[in-house]
């Protein structure tokens, strides 16, 4: 029973959540560029004037592909509110990464066909980081379980402080924050257009925000983690980590694509393995 | 009523095939191969109802065999000595001198081992062979016609096609049902020639090329295969799998000694699942038809491969042999994964694609916990059906448009929107949960839990393996907004392909019965512990759980409910693709318009990584690490 109430919360509060979130984040950004910003409630009346728009498509696969991706998103951060297992939120995460590669690929246009390829690299750069990070920590509690991380006597940052800085790695790269807002950026400065939104418009790139909302969720979720034996401690955690992100977004230029693979995946098993040893030795 | 069946599944084969290579008449060769194909698939699931045994035929049964092993190998030495291939002979001649010594001067008790014997993993590769083998044979009728049609030839050379497929099926029956170690490598043997002859089927300089390296490969197997089963026999008394397997535990407390044999079988599986550094004979094997390379791809031949090593699994479990056997699996699951990211060729993509998925069985059985054995035999179910399905499917665009590249399958859907949807049905099957595929490669990262080096690679290798289908699956839907029209297509090739669509979602959904039924009862015999609870038909175990049903249910609302939002959309509400507000379009094709009003075709392409993933990059040092491996397995895991 409890579980069904939690669902129904995650599937209710997430993306209200993840709205209020990016809202903030829009106000910091504008203050750290001294700007003024929009309202914080911005990106919530933003779609839902898209939600009212006419629908617009290049063919019908992008339409399904728009509602498979919010599928993905809100069943993986529904998996994640019930305690269920972290290598299938992964693989549920996947499923709405997938289909909105495959949305965008659908059309011709030549700006979303390079979105969706670069969207397919930044996958394949924070994909084995996010599988690395929930193989730690099934070290650490012995169970690929997310309810077993709260059996947890003390932090798992303790113990896994290294893996924090790869999950920041895999965060930055699916918040599509810079340096690696590569397939797609929030803020005006995309050489490819939208990139790997490019061809979704109205009430599918309403949807397409919604789900991000709950993938932000998700990952911030995930980060929680590291803090689980307090409420207060797993506050400060995200919003500490997501203020970092803040600020390399902003003093950070865009990388190339190469520069992100090999950094993603050298840093990632350099700092997994250092990890691991350490844990080893304790 | 079990005579019958071990007879129609394995003998049945060998006399069809017999009838078929005398027959010339086109409509009564369909009307037996759908036929046999019925009769196979209906026996074994009888087989399966009726459940575990063992059975002896007549002794003269025994004698054929041994006669047919000298058959074989004559004729392996006739092809060697004709091709003036130095390996192919002397390996051949080692074989022929060996068997001679082993059969007549080693083995004194010919009669008393049975022949046949079945577990629930011999039924569940009877039924990936029957089920899967026989519907390509039938998609072969329709392939095969136009295939011929095609290279305008004068005689048909259907008749020896259709012998070599149908007596693989036999073989590949005979194979996983065997007992008598004798026997197995009989039909190993079988197997073997079967493939030479199917890939050099066309008879063009690189037909045979590839044929004959796929035979020496396939004969270096044969020979670890056949010194394997002696040396195991010298250490066990006992030519009898179900016996070895019953006393396995006894074994491996011995020690050493088994582990010697164990190797060379394994590395006889490795060579016949075209493991690096032998996986040249397999991505050699695309210059087939396409239902050879489905066949030796999905259900038979490398199949025969990884199911010797995960049978053999139980007897070194906990061995340092087992740990690198893990290893090299893993190494060749993600270095074969990238060498499929940087390939075009659809064919190549999906021979490395199953490479790399043997190699994870492989890895699965080196980890060797209940587990891990679970997700391995889950895999060689569901990746049969679904990489069968890919390959008719890349068969049946081949010969529609005349190319097998990815980039152009670009748009397939508006030429051939039913095979075009059948193909991202395939690749959603490999890739995404809650499909068999992915559900089973859950349970292999679960069970390296703990072991850091076979989980970092397999978690790149996972990585990667999303990005090569997800491509392909994507830009085959790269189409205006249009109702696609029709298109026509042979009954005998759309049927399979249906058919093999429908098993591959339907199979993940009963995936718990399956579980329940077929794996667990067999895990649970070779290591006392069954390694999930299914609750609401739910995988649960200390590390993990898989949710079948509430995803599958979610997801397919889901989609269900999208689906049907499509629908509503209008021919008015289609936009043409976004070019900056400079699009044109000449002959349906989008592009810009260019300087001085000239239209400029609009063309992308894939990213393939060619400094990352290029085949001439990787293949050398894949080779060299994986030879590496092997010697180390021999040196520190066997000796």
């Amino acid at each position: 029973m409890t579980k069904i109430l939690l669902a129904v919360l995650a599937l209710v509060a997430a993306p209200i959540l993840g709205a209020l979130i990016t809202g903030v984040d829009r106000r910091i950004t504008a203050w750290l560029q001294s700007r003024y910003g929009p309202p914080i409630l911005q990106p919530l009346y933003d779609v839902l004037k898209l939600l009212g728009k006419q629908p617009m498509l290049v063919n019908t696969w992008q339409a399904l592909c728009a509602y498979v991706y919010l599928v993905g998103a809100a069943l993986s951060v529904v998996l994640l509110f019930t305690g269920s297992d972290l290598l299938l939120i992964f693989f549920v995460l996947t499923v709405g990464a997938v289909f909105l590669v495959m949305g965008a690929l659908a059309s011709p246009s030549p700006y979303s066909q390079i979105g969706g390829q670069r969207e397919l690299l930044q996958m394949l750069a924070y994909e084995p980081l996010l599988i690395l990070v929930f193989a730690s920590i099934a070290m650490v509690t012995g169970s690929f379980k997310v309810s077993s991380v709260f059996e947890l006597s003390r932090p798992m940052l303790y113990d896994l402080p290294l893996m924090f800085i790869v999950l920041g790695y895999a965060l930055t790269i699916k918040l599509r924050k810079s340096p690696f807002d590569i397939s797609a950026s929030a803020h005006a400065h995309q050489e490819l257009v939208r990139g790997v939104y490019t061809e979704y418009s109205g009430p599918y790139l309403a949807m397409i925000e919604i789900a991000h909302w709950y993938e932000v969720i998700l990952v911030l979720g995930i980060c929680a983690l590291f803090w689980s034996t307090s409420f207060v401690g797993m506050i400060v955690l995200v919003a500490l980590t997501y203020l970092a992100e803040i600020l390399v977004d902003n003093v950070t230029a865009r990388l190339t694509w190469r520069v992100m693979l090999k950094s993603a995946v050298g840093m990632g098993l350099v700092l997994t393995v250092v990890n691991m040893l350490w844990l080893y030795a304790q | 009523m079990l005579d019958t069946l071990v007879f129609v599944t394995v003998l049945l084969p060998f006399l069809v095939a017999a009838v078929l290579l005398v027959l010339r008449e086109q409509n009564l060769r369909k009307v037996i191969l759908v036929a046999t194909a019925g009769v196979l698939i209906l026996s074994s699931l009888a087989m399966l109802r009726g459940g575990a045994f063992i059975m002896s035929p007549a002794p003269l049964w025994g004698s054929l065999v041994t006669l047919g092993d000298f058959l074989i190998l004559a004729v392996v030495l006739l092809v060697g000595l004709k091709r003036k291939n130095q390996i192919i002979v002397w390996l051949t001649v080692a074989q022929i001198v060996g068997l001679i010594w082993f059969d007549f001067f080693m083995v004194k008790d010919h009669g008393a081992t049975p022949a046949f014997f079945a577990d629930d993993l011999s039924l569940v590769m009877v039924l990936v062979v029957s089920i899967v083998g026989s519907l390509i044979a039938v998609y072969g009728i329709g392939y095969m016609k136009e295939h011929e049609e095609h290279l305008h030839l004068t005689t048909s050379k259907q008749p020896q096609f259709f012998f070599f497929i149908v007596l693989f099926l036999g073989a590949m029956n005979g194979l996983v049902l065997a007992n008598n170690m004798l026997w197995m490598y009989f039909f190993w043997e079988c197997t073997t020639l079967c493939s030479f002859m199917l890939i050099g089927h066309d008879d063009t300089e690189i037909a045979r090329k590839n044929a004959e390296r796929a035979l020496w490969m396939n004969v270096l197997g044969g020979t670890a295969f056949l010194f394997g089963v002696m040396l195991l026999y010298k250490v066990t008394g006992t030519l009898s799998l179900q016996e070895i397997l019953a006393r396995g535990p006894e074994f491996a407390v011995a020690g050493g000694a088994i582990l010697v044999p164990m190797f060379l079988l394994v590395f006889a599986g490795m060579t016949k699942a075209a493991q690096a550094p032998f996986q040249s004979w397999l991505t050699g094997a695309m210059v087939a038809p396409t239902p050879v390379s489905a066949l030796l791809h999905s259900s038979t031949m490398v199949k025969a491969g990884v199911y010797i090593i995960v049978r053999l699994a139980p007897i070194y479990a906990g061995t340092y042999f087992s740990n690198f056997v893990a290893l090299f699996g893993a190494f060749v699951f993600l270095a074969t994964a990238c060498l499929a990211a940087g390939q075009s060729n659809g064919k190549k993509i999906l021979a490395y694609s199953t490479i790399s998925n043997l190699a994870l069985i492989i890895a699965c059985a080196g980890i060797n916990t209940p587990a891990a054995i679970t997700a391995a035999i889950l895999l060689i179910l569901f990746h049969a059906i679904s990489k069968a399905l890919m390959f008719l499917c890349v068969g049946a665009i081949e010969q529609k448009i005349g190319s097998r590249d990815i980039e152009d399958m670009r748009g397939l859907f508006a030429r051939m929107p039913r095979t075009a949807l059948v193909a991202v049905i395939g690749i959603l099957t490999m890739t995404l949960p809650p499909f068999g595929m992915l559900m089973a490669k859950w349970m292999a990262i679960e069970s390296a839990h703990g072991q850091f080096l076979l989980m970092i690679m397999l978690a790149l290798g996972s990585g990667v393996t999303v990005l090569f289908w997800c491509r392909w699956a994507g830009l085959m839907l790269a189409t205006p907004f249009a109702k696609a029209a029709p298109e026509a297509q042979d009954g005998t090739i759309r049927g399979p392909l249906y058919l093999l669509a429908g098993l591959a979602v339907v199979l993940s959904f009963f995936s718990p019965l399956v579980y329940n039924g077929l794996v667990a009862p067999v895990v649970a015999m070779y290591y006392k512990t069954a390694p999930y609870v299914l609750r609401y038909g739910n995988f649960e175990s200390a590390t993990g759980v898989f949710l079948v049903y509430p995803l599958f249910i979610l997801l397919g609302l889901g989609f269900f409910f999208a689906l049907r939002q499509t629908r509503k959309i209008t021919a008015a509400q289609a936009v043409g693709p976004y070019m900056c507000g400079e699009q044109t379009s000449v002959d349906g094709k989008p592009g810009f318009l260019g300087p001085l009003g000239q239209n400029v075709t609009a063309v992308s392409g894939n990213y393939y990584l060619e400094q990352f993933f290029g085949e001439a990059m990787l293949s050398k040092w894949i080779n060299v690490i994986a030879l590496a491996v092997l010697v180390i397995m021999l040196f520190g895991g066997a000796l």
